[in-house]
């Protein structure tokens, strides 16, 4: 995990560092507010690992030396087989897409597929 | 040390179309996405085709000029959102749980919703360019303002195209949350992040780079559907907006996207190579380093595609620009250290490969050369883009993506490609894709600017177009070739073995086509070669 931390630390250090010098060479707010913004994603992802003891706590995965066996026992959490529901949540999103274009009639429906659609996942999570 | 036994593979299990379509198992989703990807791949090639037939002589003849504004865009925007990028998208999803040993992506459901936002984009897309009586998407791939403002393009096309592009654009974002969850939290015992193979790595950098940039695009998209539809002037000079605003979010994503379009296909070569120089791969940190380098770098020189707008600092994108030829290098320098001395095995794959590295060296150089403003300012706009364009995407993703499907494809059916027919393939792809695109560099040094849909007869434009045209034929036997290999090959079904091609990495430990949760018993991972430390115990580390 430590590799992790330091990759993402070093995204943000380029972007931020990168988006500073672009402001002081060109004075252009658009693409320095995008390199800098460039810099809080990574920097986000290693604020988690980090609190979350990402540094000092050792994965299986990052010990060299560590066997198959390691893993024995840990829990992956389970792994659904099927869901029908992507495919209604994706129909829903389209349909309140085309109500922006060719009539507001259709948002509602589209609106109510898509909560189906949500309902209907958070449903199968639980099981 | 015994070599453990790969679990026996299970009897044929026939999948029904539904259980195709909803199954959330990694492996069935990686395959939805590459089939959909290809059959995107072949609806691009056939706008291409009709274009290039329209150019094969001076003054116009097939199609109208605004059809032929539609058949661009529509192509564009297929081959770079629809073909390339999710077909990368899609071995990942195949190939990262088995090669870092988890039994499946993070979030199953997530990356099943994933392919539908892509499969739904890109039906949108389609009708964009052909279900609208007002006016099919025709503005061209980068949809700049104010051309794709309401005054200019009034039809619905262009509204739905938005709209399948933020689709496409939710699509990424989810299944970059995906990729980089599985890769930091599923990696089996052992498997370090410097133990991990290079296509994973590839595909972790892609990831970030697709988190960070499709949402400023999505932000112009939605701009400039207010200003469409709402009566906004973001982007509309004439209500006081700026159209090089709209050029800044979308180049943050589309240059980046160029990197998204290259570097899972880095990977796959990178994967190739070492195998069939049966060597290991020269400089796997320098490689890996290069690879963020390269994802760092792109996000700082989306401006060199506006230096001849006026209003960007040209040395400061020409400079970024140049730099990522450095690491670039690296990675050229590796795959040939690689290759040095090695006993090659010119198999369909590699074959691949070699015609990559060839393609994509004239790509990357005329890169070099189009990230020197001045040069740029001669040759924007013209054909010569359009060559450069495509040797990188076309002679290097998509001849990579031949590799990946001959390398892979005994993985993932159990079944051998003909090897014969895929040399043919290989053969009528090269030599098509260079007549095809090595005349439009000289089409573009003589001035011809790309978009036009006719040309004056007897000024230097004719013979690039009809070779141009001819190379397009023999790239399209070689598809067609491919298709037949794939048919045939189906049909006939000779057995692969788990490990065909005495590979590297972890996938090939287990059965093909893997097991249900791929893996009955995970080896102990040495080294980034966990395949080969099994085969060579008395060479593992």
């Amino acid at each position: 995990m430590r590799t992790t931390v330091w990759m993402m630390l070093a995204l943000f250090a380029f972007g931020a560092i990168s988006g500073t010098i672009y402001w002081f060479v060109t004075y252009e707010p658009a693409g320095t507010l995008l390199l800098w913004s460039f810099s809080l994603m990574p920097l986000i992802v290693a604020g988690y690992l980090v609190l979350h003891g990402g540094v000092r706590v050792g994965t299986p995965a990052d010990d060299p030396e560590a066997t198959p066996d390691r893993a024995a026992g840990q829990e992956l959490g389970t792994f659904p087989a099927a869901s029908t529901w992507p495919v209604v949540l994706v129909l829903g999103s389209i349909t309140v897409g085309a109500s922006l274009v060719y009539g507001l009639l259709l948002l509602p429906v589209g609106l109510g597929v898509m909560a189906l659609a949500v309902l209907g996942l958070m449903r199968e999570s639980r099981d | 040390m015994e070599r453990p036994v790969a679990a026996q593979p299970e009897p044929p299990h026939r999948v029904g179309p539904v259980e195709r379509l909803t199954s959330t198992d990694h492996k069935n989703v990686g395959i939805l996405y590459c089939v959909t990807a290809f059959g995107f791949f072949l609806v691009g090639g056939a706008l291409a085709g009709l274009m290039r037939v329209e150019l094969t002589e001076p003054a116009r003849q097939v199609v109208s000029t605004q059809a032929y504004n539609t058949l661009f865009t529509i192509h564009g925007t297929v081959m770079i959102f629809l073909f390339v990028a999710p077909f990368g998208i899609g071995l990942a999803n195949y190939l990262i749980p088995l090669q870092i040993g988890a039994p499946d992506m993070a979030f199953p459901r997530l990356n099943l919703t994933s392919y539908w936002f892509f499969a739904g984009a890109g039906l949108l897309i389609l009708l964009s360019g052909v279900a609208s009586a007002s006016g099919g998407a025709a503005m061209g791939w980068t949809a700049y303002t104010p051309l794709s403002e309401l005054r200019y393009s009034p039809g619905v096309g262009l509204d739905l195209w938005i709209l399948g592009i933020v689709l496409v654009a939710i699509s990424n974002v989810m299944g970059g949350v995906n990729i980089l969850t599985t890769v930091f939290l599923m990696r089996a015992p052992g498997m370090t992040m410097w133990r991990l193979p290079i296509f994973t790595w590839n595909m972790v950098v892609t990831a970030i780079l697709g988190l960070v940039a499709f949402p400023p695009a999505v932000a112009a998209f939605a701009l400039l559907f207010i200003d469409r539809r709402l009566g906004g002037h973001a982007f509309d000079p004439l209500g006081g907006g700026d159209p090089a605003l709209y050029q800044h979010l979308f180049w943050f994503l589309g240059h980046p996207e160029v990197y998204i379009l290259i570097l899972p296909f880095f990977g796959i070569i990178t994967e190739v190579i070492p195998v069939f120089s049966r060597k290991p791969l020269f400089g796997y940190l320098g490689i890996v380093l290069a690879t963020i380098a390269i994802g760092a770098l792109s996000m700082g020189v989306w401006a060199h595609h506006m230096f001849t707008t006026g209003v960007v600092n040209n040395p400061f994108f020409s400079a970024m620009s140049l730099l990522i030829a450095v690491p670039t290098g690296v990675k050229f320098f590796a795959w040939t250290g690689t290759m040095w001395r090695g006993k090659i095995h010119f198999t369909v794959p590699m074959l691949f490969a070699l015609a990559f590295l060839l393609n994509f060296l004239i790509g990357g150089v005329t890169g070099v050369m189009l990230a020197s403003a001045p040069i740029d300012f001669h040759m924007n706009d013209s054909y010569f883009v359009v060559a450069h364009f495509h040797y990188t995407i076309m002679g290097g993703s998509v001849f990579a993506i031949f590799a990946g499907i001959y390398f892979w494809f005994p993985k993932m059916t159990g079944v051998m490609l003909r090897e014969r027919l895929g040399r043919v393939v290989a053969a009528l792809l090269f030599v098509g894709f260079n007549l095809t695109f090595w005349p439009q560099f000289v089409l573009g040094l003589r001035g011809f600017p790309r978009r036009y849909v006719s040309y004056p007869a007897d000024i230097g434009f004719d013979t690039p177009n009809l070779v141009s045209t001819i190379g397009y034929a023999v790239l399209f036997a070689g598809v067609v070739v491919f298709l037949a290999d794939v048919a045939v090959s189906l049909w006939r079904r000779v057995p692969a073995g788990d490990d065909p091609w005495d590979a590297n990495s972890l996938e090939w430990v287990t059965t093909s086509p893997p097991p249900e949760h791929n893996f009955d018993a995970l080896p102990q991972i040495r080294s980034e070669r966990p395949a080969f430390d099994l085969r060579h115990p008395e060479l593992a580390p």
